[in-house]
């Protein structure tokens, strides 16, 4: 299960963050996604050790902490998305799809004539359109 | 992993042992250590001690016990220190060969040995020790020393103690049997127990992991690392199966042994992979690991227990990361995909260690929440006493004692668990996982992770505050604030500012706390999810979840805080709230980084960007609060860099009596306005200002009062380059700008430009006209005093060149002055020429600058002073004067006022000298030069030697102004000497008053008769002066002015033929008249002249047109023609001219040498019969 996506801006700002918890963790969340910042980083500056192409931009695993697992994603335009999931056994192709969905949503938020590049996402419809694309991605799992 | 014992921590060592001969136990086993592989050696000094080596007595009739436990705890050392693999007995020979009692001893040595081992594989090895070679035993004795041991031929080895490399040989020898044998027993030991476990010949799962155990660690003894890896992991998983089945314990304490021999198998599992450079293959394992234990949790009450453990695995497992030398391979790329799904943090030991601190904290929680709730049934149960480690690892017993009967009795589960509280408690955990908090955060800082470190840093101030360590924590958490402030991460900085604020509540820091307070309330926090879930309280700060009540209530806290007026939550708090109320009234200091600008911003704008001085101007103060409720202000100072400027606003809805107390300075202006801030809307003043000083008028910094004790003072932005509210600047909101005139709040400036006030000092320069090279030029300079008094007035004098070049002469060999224009003195008034000795102190001259004081006028007087100008070239220059001055004699407000003032002055030449020879009249010498050079046109002028010639020097007035000349002259250089040379006479033009004065443009010509006395091709003929004064009416005291020219020098030369022609200066119509020409011949040639007349009608002449004749040398020849005019008025005589063979040059007179006036009768005056030769 998706416990938590997230859209982090160029700056390393918080442009997006939404947790699907029923637990109270938003702020652990929160850490988890920061530090995960680190190894976007990590990799993109040592490209080599990075994805199979330079225009890769699934940049997979993150790291395992504790209960989770971070999947990253980079747009062309360095905006990060992030995915905490519990789930253990994920299949590297849902991942793909799901980051491939997400970004479509993503780019018809930010086409929105009325919103600022940069700032943070409160469409109320990209919301409703991201929780649908998380609870699919149970679904295409299972 | 410094508490595993050694025998585990490191890979095993063979073990030998050798009895006897206690003389060569140092050498032999320092030699086995230093061998490779080392073997350690057992050295017993004498047989006696031999026991050691002996068995455990088992009753061979026992029925076999079911396995107790798993494994034994100090298997491992036994095999590590007390079984050895070899044992050798050293004879000395002379023992050997000696008398009987002492080959009894011998025998009865080796009978003893041979008991001791039995029942073991330990291979039996003789040795006998000769001091030399030559003490060598015989044969016999051999084989019979070899019989009574049992042993094969090659196992009876001879030592040679004395001779050096005798003694090297025999070590060696002995060491490559030792392991040889040593090798031969781990295996076959090894080889028993592996059939054991192939065959299945064991009754109980614990028995199979400890023969795996067994199997793997001989393996290890021989080195066989593949095998050892293999029975271990062999072991590890049927210890694994074995969780659910064994009944053998009670369940807690099963677990817990269950744990500790996995421990102990995944440490040696992962020593054995890492260090054969396994890393990804040991990742992999310690994943399994972890995950297959990381459910076995157990019962509620120990769940500490399995924490701590599970702890330790990511502690002991960071541990060996870190020390083993593995790298992570080069090969491995595409971290996190399907290719290869470990990542890079995974290989970091900081990583291990953070999550080790992690389960560490999990123990923590879980033991404090067994100790908040069971504390009852502790006290029940009582704490065991003298409760040991058993037998078998990871099993615990209580030693038993009654009278001298020692006894070991098991444990029951609710004993142990009292054993485990009791024993838990006594650690301090939180001192651990700092310290391991730390470790990983001085990994990951080094390895360039920000973040992760800053996490880090945030969980270790979290057990500083646990640990009531507050101000450690209050830095570690200050950095952290940090790193969130400048990515803007709003919910994770709300966590540390949280905890910033408790700790600066305890430390009793009141501005800290509201100042950490203010900044959590104006945080973008926008959201107000659900209620607070008090099970997760421990993950958030002490100021609760992030939401926009939290941020209301903070706020409130806060300013009930300032107005001294208890809140419940602060009341809560107690005592600590005192400490706040201490240190009141409170300031707080916005500056241009403070992360407080979001509580208030400070935006100030004038609307101009110059100002005249005490006329208003419009300034308009914005501020912005994004704290979440609104804020009045009672009372708003506006400081500017002239505090005459300062101004207060109060709140027009409050009563100005209550905010008298702050008004302790009456002088300052005060203005009411409505001073609500609403959050994230900008409050706009606009004031009319005043300033009645120049120079830069700034506002510094706004002051706000809230409440009684709170004051904020916030330095004051420009518009224009204010940056970004830090947190909200990616906040999704409506743009609102500072001042309603869009342009102003882009372009809008704190600063503001006071002019000078207006001088009310006249500067008046006056100048006539151009002036003139060479005089001193006057300038009168007047200041006069319309409005205000000069102090300290000094006036400075600039000369600049009009056209921008510079007024010196760059080349230093000007012969005279360098300076084209010069300042050559400032003169003062009449009246103060008795005080200009002191005056002349303070001015400074410099050629083309000056500085003069002014002296104190009052209202209506007036100071003036000349200016000398000099002018050495003509050259425009324009001239600046400035007067600086302070308007009142109080040196504290030195407010200086400058007038400037500027003039062009044209510098001009008066005179312009020009000069022109000329040849007496009909008179031509031949000068050579003329006729060679015709190309020539800039020769200079020739002369003939010893021939008086007219030099006419015109002097022209250029000016616009008229001149009086005094007197031309011309001074020949060099004084008396030359005389001889040439002489220069005036012979007229002569001045006198009538002809003194040359208007503009008229010339003045002086005549001067030149006689060079030396043929010299550059004679110099000397400088015209020319003296001159201003006509002007009132200038009688000017002083003449000399303008010189020199004149060009001559070329003076021999003629060598001069032609001179005699002709009356008149005739009368029809009477004849002789018309001669004369060629003198000067020189000593004989000379050929041709000559030719033509005719006019006017003349009838006698004489030849045409001819030629010759000129002896140094005599003169004469050409005469009789000539009547036969027509009235001047006339035309016929044109004679005559050439030299000798110098092809021919000459013609000129016409008007050549014309004569005829007369129509005889003329009346009685000027007749005088020469028309003009004899000079």
């Amino acid at each position: 299960m998706i416990v938590c996506v997230a859209v982090v801006g160029n700056q390393n700002n918080p442009v997006y963050l939404q947790s699907f918890t029923e637990a109270d963790d938003a702020l652990k969340l929160h850490h988890i996604v920061h530090c995960s910042l680190d190894v976007i980083d990590e990799r993109v500056n040592n490209p080599k050790r990075s994805g199979p192409t330079l225009n890769e931009t699934f940049l997979g695993l993150l790291y395992p902490t504790e209960n989770y697992k971070v999947y990253g994603y980079l747009t062309n335009t360095k905006v990060k998305f992030i995915m905490v999931t519990t789930d253990l056994d994920v299949k590297d192709a849902d991942v793909r799809n799901f980051f491939r969905r997400f970004h479509a949503a993503y780019v018809d938020a930010v086409s929105n004539p009325f919103h600022v590049p940069g700032k943070k996402i409160t469409s109320k419809s990209f919301a409703e359109r991201v929780s649908v694309i998380v609870k699919s991605f149970g679904s295409t799992a299972a | 992993m410094e508490d595993y014992p050694e025998e585990l921590r490191t890979p095993p060592v063979s073990l030998a042992c050798i009895v006897g001969c206690p003389e060569l136990h140092q050498t032999i086993s320092g030699f086995l250590h230093a061998e490779q592989p080392p073997i350690n050696t057992l050295a017993l000094p004498d047989f006696s001690k031999i026991s050691l080596l002996a068995r455990k007595q088992r009753d061979p009739l026992a029925p076999p016990q079911p396995a107790a436990g798993i494994f034994k705890r100090d298997w491992l050392l036994k095999h590590r220190t007390r079984v050895p693999a070899v044992a050798a007995a050293l004879f000395r020979s002379d023992h050997v060969t000696g008398d009987p009692a002492q080959w009894l001893q011998v025998c009865t040595d080796l009978e003893n040995l041979k008991s001791v081992l039995h029942g073991r594989n330990t291979r039996l090895v003789v040795v006998i020790v000769q001091t030399q070679v030559s003490d060598a035993l015989s044969e016999d004795l051999m084989i019979a020393l070899r019989k009574r041991a049992e042993i094969d031929a090659k196992h009876l080895i001879v030592f040679v103690q004395n001779d050096s490399s005798e003694l090297r040989q025999s070590l060696n020898r002995l060491a490559s049997l030792f392991s040889e044998l040593c090798m031969t027993y781990y295996r076959e030991e090894g080889r028993r127990i592996r059939i054991r476990v192939e065959k299945k010949t064991f009754t109980s799962t614990e028995l199979n992991i400890r023969y795996c155990f067994k199997v793997a660690v001989y393996a290890e003894f021989r080195k066989d690392w593949a095998e050892a890896l293999r029975y271990y992991e062999d072991g590890y998983r049927a210890l694994r199966e074995m969780t659910g089945t064994t009944t053998r314990l009670p369940p807690i304490q099963r677990l817990v042994e269950i744990k500790a021999v996995a421990e102990q198998l995944h440490f040696k599992i992962s020593t054995l992979l890492l260090h054969g450079g396994k890393v990804v293959e040991a990742i992999t394992w310690f994943h399994k690991h972890v995950t297959s234990y990381k459910q076995l949790v157990g019962v509620v009450e120990v769940a500490f227990l399995h924490w701590d453990w599970f702890s330790r695995q990511f502690l002991v497992f960071a541990e060996l990361l870190e020390t083993s030398s593995a790298a992570i391979p080069a090969t491995l790329s595409h971290f996190g995909t399907s290719d290869n799904p470990l990542t890079e943090w995974e290989f970091q030991p900081a990583y291990y260690y953070q999550l080790a601190a992690n389960y560490l904290r999990e123990k923590r929680y879980s033991l404090d929440n067994l100790l908040s709730t069971s504390d009852l049934a502790r006290k029940v149960a009582g704490v065991p006493e003298s409760v040991i480690p058993a037998l078998y690892l990871g099993q615990s017993a209580r030693l038993f004692e009654e009278g001298d009967t020692v006894a070991v009795l098991p444990l029951s589960d609710a004993e142990y668990i009292s054993y485990a509280l009791a024993e838990a408690e006594r650690y301090q955990d939180a001192y651990e996982i700092i310290a391991l908090f730390r470790k990983a955060y001085e990994s990951f800082n080094r390895r360039g992770a920000p973040r992760m470190a800053c996490f880090c840093s945030s969980r270790m101030a979290k057990e500083y505050y646990a640990a009531e360590d507050y101000s450690n924590a209050k830095q570690l958490f200050e950095s952290v604030a940090g790193l969130y402030r400048q990515e803007g991460w709003a919910t994770v900085l709300w966590e540390s500012l949280g905890y910033l604020r408790e700790c600066s509540r305890k430390l009793g820091s009141a501005k800290e706390f509201v100042g950490y307070s203010l900044e959590m309330a104006a945080l973008p926090i926008l959201t107000d999810e659900g209620p607070e879930a008090t099970e997760s309280r421990r993950d958030y700060c002490p100021a609760g979840p992030a939401t926009i009540s939290r941020r209301v209530a903070i706020q409130e806290e806060v300013f009930a805080l300032v107005t001294n007026a208890q809140t419940p939550e602060a009341e809560a708090g107690g005592e600590s709230n005192l400490l706040l109320t201490k240190d009141l009234p409170l300031c707080l200091n916005i500056d241009l980084t403070s992360p407080l600008r979001i509580v208030l911003l400070a935006s100030v704008a004038f609307h101009d960007q110059t100002v005249k001085p005490n006329s208003p101007t419009l300034i308009t103060v914005s501020l912005l609060s994004q704290l979440a409720l609104p804020v009045e202000i009672d009372l708003l100072e506006v400081q500017f860099n002239q505090p005459t400027c300062n101004f207060r606003i109060v709140d027009s809805q409050k009563d100005i009596s209550t905010a008298a107390f702050i008004l302790d300075d009456q002088d300052v202006r005060l203005e009411t306005a409505l001073l609500k801030l609403l959050p994230n809307k900008w409050l706009r003043l606009t004031y009319e200002i005043k300033s009645g000083q120049s120079g830069k008028l700034e506002c510094s910094s706004i002051v706000a009062k809230i409440r009684k004790n709170l004051m904020i003072s916030c330095q004051a932005e420009s518009p224009a380059t204010m940056e970004d509210l830090p947190m909200w600047k990616f906040e999704d909101r409506v743009e609102s700008f500072p001042i309603k005139d869009r342009g102003l709040s882009f372009s809008g400036q704190k600063v503001i430009q006071v002019e000078e006030p207006e001088p009310q000092v006249d500067l008046i320069l006056n100048s006539l006209g151009p002036a003139l090279v060479g005089e001193t030029f006057i300038v009168p300079v007047s200041i006069h005093s319309k409005g205000h008094e000069v102090h300290f007035g000094e006036l400075k004098i600039n000369l600049v060149d009009a056209r921008g070049g510079l007024l010196m002469s760059p080349r230093e060999a000007e012969p005279f002055d360098s300076h084209h224009v010069e300042l050559v003195s400032i003169s003062g008034t009449p009246e103060e020429e008795e005080s200009q000795a002191d005056i002349d102190n303070i001015r400074k001259i410099q050629h083309s600058f000056g500085v003069v004081s002014v002296p104190v006028l009052r209202e209506g007087q007036s100071w003036s002073c000349n200016l000398e100008i000099k002018w050495h070239r003509p050259k425009s220059v324009m001239l600046y004067v400035s007067l600086g001055y302070s308007p009142s004699s109080d040196e504290a407000t030195l407010q200086r006022i400058n007038v400037h003032r500027s003039l062009q002055i044209e510098g001009k030449i008066p005179v312009i000298i020009s000069h022109r020879f000329m040849a007496p009249f009909r008179r031509e010498p031949l000068l050579l030069s003329k006729i060679k050079s015709l190309t020539i046109s800039d020769q200079k002028e020739s002369l003939a030697w010893n021939e008086s010639s007219t030099l006419i020097v015109t002097a022209r007035n250029s000016t616009e102004v008229p001149l009086r000349l005094t007197s031309m002259s011309i001074k020949l250089e060099g004084e008396s000497d030359d005389k001889n040379f040439c002489s220069v006479h005036q012979i007229g033009g002569g001045i006198s008053p009538e002809n003194a004065l040359l208007v503009p443009g008229e010339d003045f010509k002086g005549l001067f008769s030149v006689k060079p006395e030396i043929d010299c091709p550059k004679l110099g003929l000397g400088t015209v002066y020319v003296s001159w004064v201003r006509d002007s009416k009132r200038g009688e005291n000017q002083h003449t002015i000399a303008t010189r020219q020199r004149l060009p020098d001559i070329n003076v030369e021999k003629p060598p033929l001069v032609v001179s022609m005699e002709c009356p200066p008149h005739a009368i119509l029809g009477i004849p008249f002789s018309f001669y020409v004369k060629i003198r011949n000067s020189t000593s040639l004989l000379q050929e002249i041709k000559y030719s007349l033509g005719d006019s009608q006017n003349f009838v002449l006698s004489g030849p047109h045409n001819h030629a004749a010759f000129v002896l040398p140094k005599t003169e020849h004469l050409i005469s023609y009789k000539l009547v005019p036969l027509s009235s008025g001047p006339q035309q005589l016929p044109r004679i001219t005559v050439a030299s063979v000798r110098y092809s040059a021919a000459l013609t007179l000129s016409v008007a040498a050549a014309t004569v006036f005829v007369y129509p009768t005889e003329p009346k005056f009685g000027l007749e019969g005088s020469k028309s030769e003009v004899v000079v």
